[in-house]
Order: structure tokens, then sequence, then C-alpha cells
């Protein structure tokens, strides 16, 4: 399986183009937004970090583990780090196969391990007025 | 030996590393080493994982003074 991913403090657009991949009858994507509230209370922001390059080799190992079980043609990753603001992706995962099925299976296996074992944190959420005014800084 | 904090584990330590003399040590020696420098971390220690150079380690690994060792809190990414 092809993989392709990114770690980045930019913003990751929209819609990300399937690869022309031949074989390949299924492209099935998942975007994580940052929710507008934590613990009950609106945010404006989460704040993100990443032990690179350790998520990046994390996340790569994952997916090559689980496409040994779920076999895909690719997969692409994004996770963005540093302020996201609410409403924004914080991922976007991406798989292509040659079925939906096991597309399908590996992003929910990929979500559910990266969740568990990839270092990446959300390390503090931001109120309006935070995020104001840190970006007037 | 290279020992890097994240996520909450900054606030405890003040710090996101720290270079540490520890010698060859196991996972209690190690710990011993860093508790000694940031007791703090003491109460972290049960849901803390330990990475060396990249990789998550068991309790069986071993660490020396070439490494770069870091202390994983439970992640949150996605």
């Amino acid at each position: 399986m092809q993989i392709e991913i990114q770690i980045t403090t930019l913003p990751v657009p929209a819609p990300l183009p399937p690869p022309p991949l031949t074989g390949a009858g299924a492209w099935v994507e998942f975007r994580g937004i940052v929710r507008g509230e934590e613990n009950g209370q609106p945010i404006a922001a989460l704040e993100y970090e990443a032990y690179l390059p350790m998520a990046e080799r994390e996340m790569r190992c994952i997916l090559e583990e689980l496409a040994a079980q779920r076999p895909c043609l690719f997969a692409k990753v994004l996770h963005r780090v540093g302020v996201i603001p609410a409403g924004e992706t914080a991922i976007y995962a991406g798989v292509a196969g040659r079925h939906r099925a096991e597309a399908f299976a590996l992003l929910t296996a990929f979500m559910d391990r990266l969740k568990r074992d990839v270092p990446i944190w959300k390390c503090r959420a931001l109120t309006a007025d935070n995020l104001a005014k840190l970006q007037a800084s | 030996m290279r020992i890097l904090f994240f996520a909450h584990l900054k606030d405890v330590t003040r710090c996101a590393e720290l270079n540490l003399a520890c010698g060859d040590v196991d996972t209690d020696g190690f710990w011993r080493k860093i508790l000694n420098e940031h007791p703090g971390l003491e109460p972290f220690r049960g849901s803390v994982r330990l990475a060396k150079n990249s990789e998550y380690v068991g309790s069986d690994a071993r660490f020396t003074d070439s490494d770069e060792v870091a202390l994983i809190p439970p992640v949150s990414g996605g």
C-alpha cells in the first residue's frame, strides 16, 4: 500500500482529490474537526502538539500493519498541529481500496489506533478572547 | 541522555527537554533518575509510556546516555 503522511501547521485543503489508482473502486475519506466546545464550555480553538518524527513513524507503522490484514491501495493522512480554530480540520485521512469494505475497515481501525498510540496531543483549549490575543501578538 | 516532555508533563517539569546523565539503566533506574530531578512526575508514572529513539518500549527496556527518551502521556490526537 502506498502511504503519504504529513504533519503540518497549515490548514488542510478541502476537498482533496483521490489519487489516480488503477484498480481502485473506493475512496473513503474522514475529517476530524475541532469541536466548538470542551467540557461543555464553548471554545474558539484547540492547540495540538506532536512528537515529531515519532508521530509520523507511528502512523506509518500502524497503516502498514493494518494493510496486512485489510489490503488497500493507498492511504493519505494529514494531521494539523498548532492552533486550530473550531470547525476546521484537525485530521484528514483518505483510503483507497479495490472495494469499500476494506477501505472503510482500514480507515476505522486506523483512527482507533491513532487515538491510542500516535503521540499527538490536544494541549489546550482557547476561548475567543485567548485566540484573539494570540492572533494579535 | 536527552529526555523529552510533552503536553501537561511540560507544565510539571517547566521544560520541554532535559539532558541528564543516567549511565546504563533499566526502566526503574530511568524513573529513579527522572523523579529525582522532577518529583512532580510521580503521579503520572502509571499513565506514561516511554519511547526510546522514537519507538515505544516495554518495561524490559534499557537506556544509555546516547538515547533520546520521551515520556508519552496518554495521547489525544485526531
